[in-house]
Formats: C-alpha cells, sequence, structure tokens
C-alpha cells in the first residue's frame, strides 16, 4: 500500500499540489486524472524520489519514505518502476540494451547476462524480434512497449505509468491498457496510472482519483464517476467543453 | 543576480564534486569514453587548426608591422610571438574555441535529455546522471583539449611564419627560434589547457541538467553554458597565469 498524505509542492509561485492525500491499494490499477498542468506527474514522481514534496508524508508499504536521499531511493525504484510519458528511451542504445541497463545497474549483472534477461522481458511485451532495433527505427507505439518492458526488467510489484497513451494510435493506445490490464492479472502488479484518456479510464481502471486544483476533487469507482453528480467531474468524464471547470 | 551567481557556482561545483567521485570510484565506460574523444578531439581538429592559424597569422602580422615600423627588423618574431602562444593565446583560445564547439553541444544534448526526462529515466536505472552523462566528457575533454592546444599552437606558429615570410620576407630558419621560449611556459600552457578541458564539461553539464521547460529551456541552458564556460576560461587563465607569473619571481627565474 502507497499513501500520500497531505502533500504540498510549489514550483515558484505556482502551487501544485494543495495538501494531497490519496492511499493506493495493493493489486489495484489506480487512475490519476485531471486536466493537464493539475499536478498528476508531479504527484508520482514523488513516489520515486524524481521531485520532492515541500511538506507531506509518503509511505511505502507501511515505510516512510519522506526524508529518504537518492541512494534510500535505489531500493525502492527495484520495487516502484516507472513508464514516462516520451517512453524516455535512449537514442545511442538498441531496444534490448535500453531494457538491459536497469538490470545491469540494479543487479550488478555483467553485460552478457542482463542482455539475456533483457530479451526475456522483452519476449513479455511480444517484441523480442525487435531487440537490435535502435528506437529511431520504430514506432510511438512500440516504444512505449519497449519502456513497458524497461519497467518491467526488475519485476518490480508497483508501476507507475505516465500518460501510457498519449500520442498513440487508438490500436497501440489499446494494447498498451491491455497490457496493463495482463500486468495486473497475471503477475499482480499494483499500477498507478496518470491519464487523461477516458478510454482507458473506463476501461481498465479499478479506482480513480481526480485532481483539481491541487486537491482531490472525487476518489471513487469507474461507476460512482459516471454516476456523480459534481459538475467539474462530471464535465471532465462526459469530455464537454463548456462547464464550471477552470482552465 | 548574486543570488542567481551563487547557486550556479555552488551547482557547478558539486557536479565538479561528483564527477571527481565517479572517476575515481566508478567504472570507466571506455566505448562511451572513445565516442567522446572522437566528438570533442577529432571533430574539433579542423575548426581549431583554421581558427588558430587565422589568429596566428594576424599576431604575427600586426606584430610585425609594428617591429618593422619601431626597429625595422622582423627577424625575432618568430622567437617572440611563440612563449605568447605557448602559454597564452593557445590554450585560452583552443579553450574558448573547445567551449563554444563542444560545451554548448554537451548543454544541448544533456538539457534536452532532461527535458525529456531521460535524466529520470536514467536515476529510475540506477544510473546517476553525472557518472553517466558528464564522466564520460569530462575524461575525453581533460585529455583532448591539451592535444587541441599543441595542434592549434602548431598551426597559429605555422601560418605566422607564412605571413611573416610574405609580409615581411623574413627567412622561416630566421623565424623560427625557440631561444625565448622556457619550459615554465610549456608547464603553464599545459596547465592551463588541461584545467580548461576539466572545467568546460562541467559547466556545460551543469547548465543541461539544470534545463527546465521545452526547446527555450535547452536553448537558455545552453547559452549559460557557453557563457560560463567562456568566462572561467577567462578567469582561470587570469589566475593561473597570475600564479605561473608569482612563482617564476619567487624563484627568481623572471616573467
Amino acid at each position: 500500500m502507497i499513501v500520500f498524505d497531505s502533500i504540498f509542492k510549489s514550483f515558484g509561485q505556482n502551487r501544485v499540489l494543495d495538501g494531497v492525500s490519496i492511499t493506493v491499494n495493493t493489486g489495484e490499477i489506480t487512475f490519476i486524472i485531471g486536466k493537464s498542468g493539475a499536478g498528476k506527474s508531479v504527484l508520482v514522481k514523488h513516489l520515486v524520489g524524481l521531485v520532492r514534496q515541500d511538506s507531506g508524508r509518503i509511505f511505502f508499504e507501511g515505510k516512510d519514505i519522506t526524508d529518504y536521499q537518492e541512494q534510500d531511493f535505489y531500493d525502492l525504484r527495484l520495487q516502484c518502476a516507472m513508464v514516462f510519458q516520451h517512453s524516455t528511451l535512449f537514442d545511442s542504445m538498441s531496444l534490448l540494451e535500453n531494457v538491459a541497463l536497469p538490470i545491469r545497474k540494479h543487479r550488478g549483472l555483467s553485460r552478457t547476462d542482463s542482455l539475456d534477461a533483457a530479451r526475456e522481458k522483452l519476449r513479455l511485451v511480444h517484441l523480442e524480434h525487435l531487440s537490435d532495433r535502435y528506437p529511431a527505427e520504430v514506432g510511438d507505439g512500440l516504444r512505449k512497449r519497449v519502456a513497458i518492458a524497461r519497467a518491467l526488467a526488475l519485476s518490480p510489484k508497483y508501476l507507475v505509468f505516465d500518460e501510457p497513451t498519449t500520442g498513440l494510435d487508438p490500436v497501440n493506445a489499446v494494447r498498451v491498457d491491455r497490457l496493463i490490464r495482463e500486468l495486473k492479472d497475471e503477475t499482480g502488479v499494483t499500477s498507478i496510472v496518470v491519464s487523461h484518456d477516458l478510454r482507458s479510464i473506463f476501461g481498465i481502471a479499478d479506482r480513480i482519483v481526480m485532481l483539481y486544483q491541487g486537491k482531490v476533487l472525487k476518489d471513487g469507482s469507474p461507476e460512482q464517476f459516471r454516476e456523480t453528480h459534481d459538475p467539474i467531474v462530471a464535465q471532465f468524464v462526459g469530455g464537454h467543453a463548456e462547464g464550471p471547470m477552470e482552465l | 543576480m548574486l543570488r542567481f551567481i551563487y547557486s550556479e557556482f555552488r551547482g557547478t561545483l558539486e557536479v565538479l564534486r561528483l564527477t571527481l567521485y565517479y572517476c575515481v570510484r566508478a567504472p570507466w565506460p571506455m566505448r562511451e569514453i572513445g565516442q567522446q574523444l572522437y566528438e570533442v578531439g577529432n571533430r574539433s581538429v579542423f575548426f581549431i587548426l583554421v581558427t588558430m592559424g587565422f589568429l596566428g597569422a594576424i599576431l604575427n602580422f600586426q606584430t610585425g608591422f609594428q617591429a618593422q615600423r619601431l626597429f625595422g627588423d622582423t627577424s625575432l618574431l618568430g622567437a617572440a610571438t611563440l612563449p605568447i602562444l605557448v602559454r597564452q593565446l593557445g590554450p585560452t583560445l583552443c579553450g574558448l574555441m573547445v567551449a563554444i564547439r563542444v560545451g554548448t553541444g554537451i548543454a544541448a544534448e544533456i538539457g534536452s535529455m532532461q527535458v525529456t526526462e531521460q535524466v529520470d529515466a536514467l536515476r529510475m536505472c540506477r544510473a546517476q546522471p553525472v557518472d553517466y552523462l558528464v564522466k564520460p566528457r569530462f575524461i575525453a575533454c581533460t585529455l583532448m583539449v591539451p592535444v587541441l592546444w599543441v595542434i592549434g599552437t602548431a598551426s597559429a606558429y605555422v601560418c605566422g611564419m607564412y605571413v611573416t615570410y610574405a609580409s615581411f620576407h623574413t627567412n622561416p630558419n630566421t623565424y623560427v627560434n625557440f631561444d625565448m621560449t622556457k619550459s615554465g611556459d610549456l608547464i603553464e600552457g599545459g596547465l592551463k589547457a588541461v584545467v580548461f578541458g576539466m572545467v568546460i564539461p562541467v559547466i556545460a553539464g551543469h547548465s543541461g541538467l539544470s534545463a527546465r521547460g521545452g526547446s527555450e529551456g535547452v536553448g537558455a541552458a545552453t547559452t549559460q553554458a557557453v557563457v560560463n564556460a567562456s568566462l572561467a576560461v577567462i578567469a582561470l587563465d587570469l589566475l593561473i597565469g597570475g600564479a605561473a607569473f608569482a612563482l617564476k619571481i619567487s624563484l627568481g627565474t623572471g616573467p
């Protein structure tokens, strides 16, 4: 279980998170939703130490990680991997080498052993036949799947996805959604997904948390979101341009 | 403004500390270092040859013109300009050229990785960005800037020789004269080249890692890198030159 307790974060004069408290239950797919700039990505990056909060506490499986230093996060990142919005594959490495990097660094394996292990992970996302290609030689959808394979490289218990379907065509987006669902069903991975893709949200979410103006506006199941009477939530999930939501 | 300068200085020192730490404590990625040696060294040679060649030509023409006017003699031109090239203009201008050509490249590359979250992805892979990105460039620049200093100085001297011959009819055998160049000049010039080679990638790396936002942030980081690295080269030139001068005076070997 992961607990964000009253997280405050500002960048200069801009307060992005204004006392956000969320609990992520083990084994669930939790979607963090909200309009662009709502602080969704900033919030989840706190969990793996890529952004540090101004105040508030974070608990990871009961352990208070609020005051962790960079080195302390190394072990946590073994258990909690992240798939970034832009895939973030390293251009100078082949797809296989990209997946092998965290294995080599975290597990201290030799180059050959890490490449063998990486090949297995590429097989999980059905891309082993492209292992020698470079990121520039494949499309966005494939890059995203390789990024997921890299996140899976260390067999984490938790996966954080930052807008995994943004920029993908509908077919590839569905494939990524299916992969997230398969990971939960087959390996029991807990997923936190930052998204504003309504099709994904109502397709695979177990639970949805909506951020608005730096606070949690609504926390509930997809059904509760569909039947909501809150005008801001209704505008967002209905995808309406007109409504009370401030731009 | 002072706060900004202080934070830049402190950030750069932190990157330098981490770079030195990883140079000693972590394995050297030889393939990456090889690529960077090629990038910093081979790909800068033409630029350095041309710019330093022009500089040597201008220096000898202007100095020879004044010498001709004042003394009517340019026979000591080669002997007089060589120590200036070796200890002063050679390392400093090579340093500035590397700051422009290589420093901007480092800042732009690392800055792009920073704003597209690749640096965050490295941290998630347990790869320290300074170890992974700055260290190979630091090693390559530290090794290659002295090499470029030698090549650049030779280019300036040879081009100066040609201009002196063409303009003042000074015989090349007379021009090539090492009598006024001391070992101290070589040590001072070499030391400056090594120090500039260490400082440029650290400053550029820090600028890249500090990039925020999108392409605008990368542009700002690149500009910041070239400004800071150029200022550092000039300031360190004065510091090292001043220290070398004071040392020569205290040892009684003269300026």
